[in-house]
């Protein structure tokens, strides 16, 4: 998806750091799931292995996440993938089958990385849009709607993932969907 | 048998959860073509997994089980993403790219 490759050696070390410590969280919850409290020790030094692989290989800077935004970023997903699911089952059901399906292009007003890939990944589960592609380098994402009104979603859920990574606003009004 | 509150909102929360996968599979036999069809196997079966997976966790009553039915629909909501995607994508560059409402 959304990758820049630029040589590894340009990373910074405080960015291989912040991509360890992003890994290590995500890795130490996923052992704490898994297991418990058991078996505490392999666990961390597991997770420690898998920082410092991710941090050796990584490509691409990362972006700090505040728990606060992304615990309300995670409510913000939830809320509206259900909304998703609901929406899509009823245009499944109804006897008419309501839908209108077209293909629109979106102009990304997102850094690669992480938001771009977080992006990509969640448009599919928001109401009425699929992320089909990215175009013009990964600056412009083809998303097929459901319904020309879906298309709301896209600049949101762009909205939502700026204030998640801690982006400044203003050129937020920039990225508009247009039918094509 | 006498049935809590907890079995009831749990098995509440199951068949709602199945009837989201049924809608999810009708989606995908009524849908005209393959990107109709995936919001339909994307949104529907996301949805129903969470409900599965909530109403389990409520039966289950414990912390344990509820996290790793968590670690399972964050798993289920990564693959149905992805390869909804790299569907889609892969249909745009194949013999039949899309409706004719593609291109002007």
């Amino acid at each position: 998806m959304a990758t820049e490759t630029r040589p590894s050696s340009t990373l910074e070390p405080r960015e291989r750091l912040l991509w360890a410590w992003q890994v290590f969280v995500v890795l130490v919850l996923l052992w704490l799931a898994l297991n418990g409290l058991r078996y505490a020790i392999p666990g961390l030094v597991a997770a420690l292995a898998g920082a410092g692989m991710a941090a050796y290989l990584a490509t691409i800077a990362p972006r700090p996440i505040p728990p606060l935004r992304l615990a309300s970023f995670a409510l913000f997903f939830v809320v509206e993938s259900m909304r998703g699911g609901l929406d899509v089952a009823y245009r499944a059901l109804h006897p008419a089958l309501p839908i209108e399906p077209q293909f629109c292009r979106f102009s990304l007003d997102l850094p690669r990385g992480q938001p771009r890939t977080l992006m990509v990944s969640a448009l599919s589960l928001m109401p009425g849009t699929l992320s089909a592609e990215l175009e013009g380098g990964g600056d412009t994402l083809v998303v097929h709607a459901l319904t020309p009104g879906a298309m709301a979603s896209v600049s949101l859920l762009q909205s939502r993932i700026r204030r998640l990574f801690a982006l400044p606003d203003g050129a937020e009004a920039q990225g508009s969907g247009t039918a094509t | 048998m006498t049935m809590g509150l907890a079995d009831l909102i749990g098995a509440t929360l199951l068949v709602l959860g199945c009837a989201f996968y049924g809608a999810g599979t009708v989606g995908l036999l009524r849908f005209p073509d393959v990107y109709n069809r995936l919001h339909a196997l994307t949104k529907a079966d996301n949805q129903g997994l969470l409900l599965v997976c909530a109403g389990l966790a409520v039966l289950s009553g414990s912390w344990g089980v509820t996290a790793l039915l968590a670690v399972i629909w964050l798993l289920g909501l990564t693959a149905a993403a992805v390869s909804a995607h790299l569907i889609a994508r892969h249909a745009r560059h194949g013999p039949d790219p899309g409706v004719s409402a593609e291109e002007p």
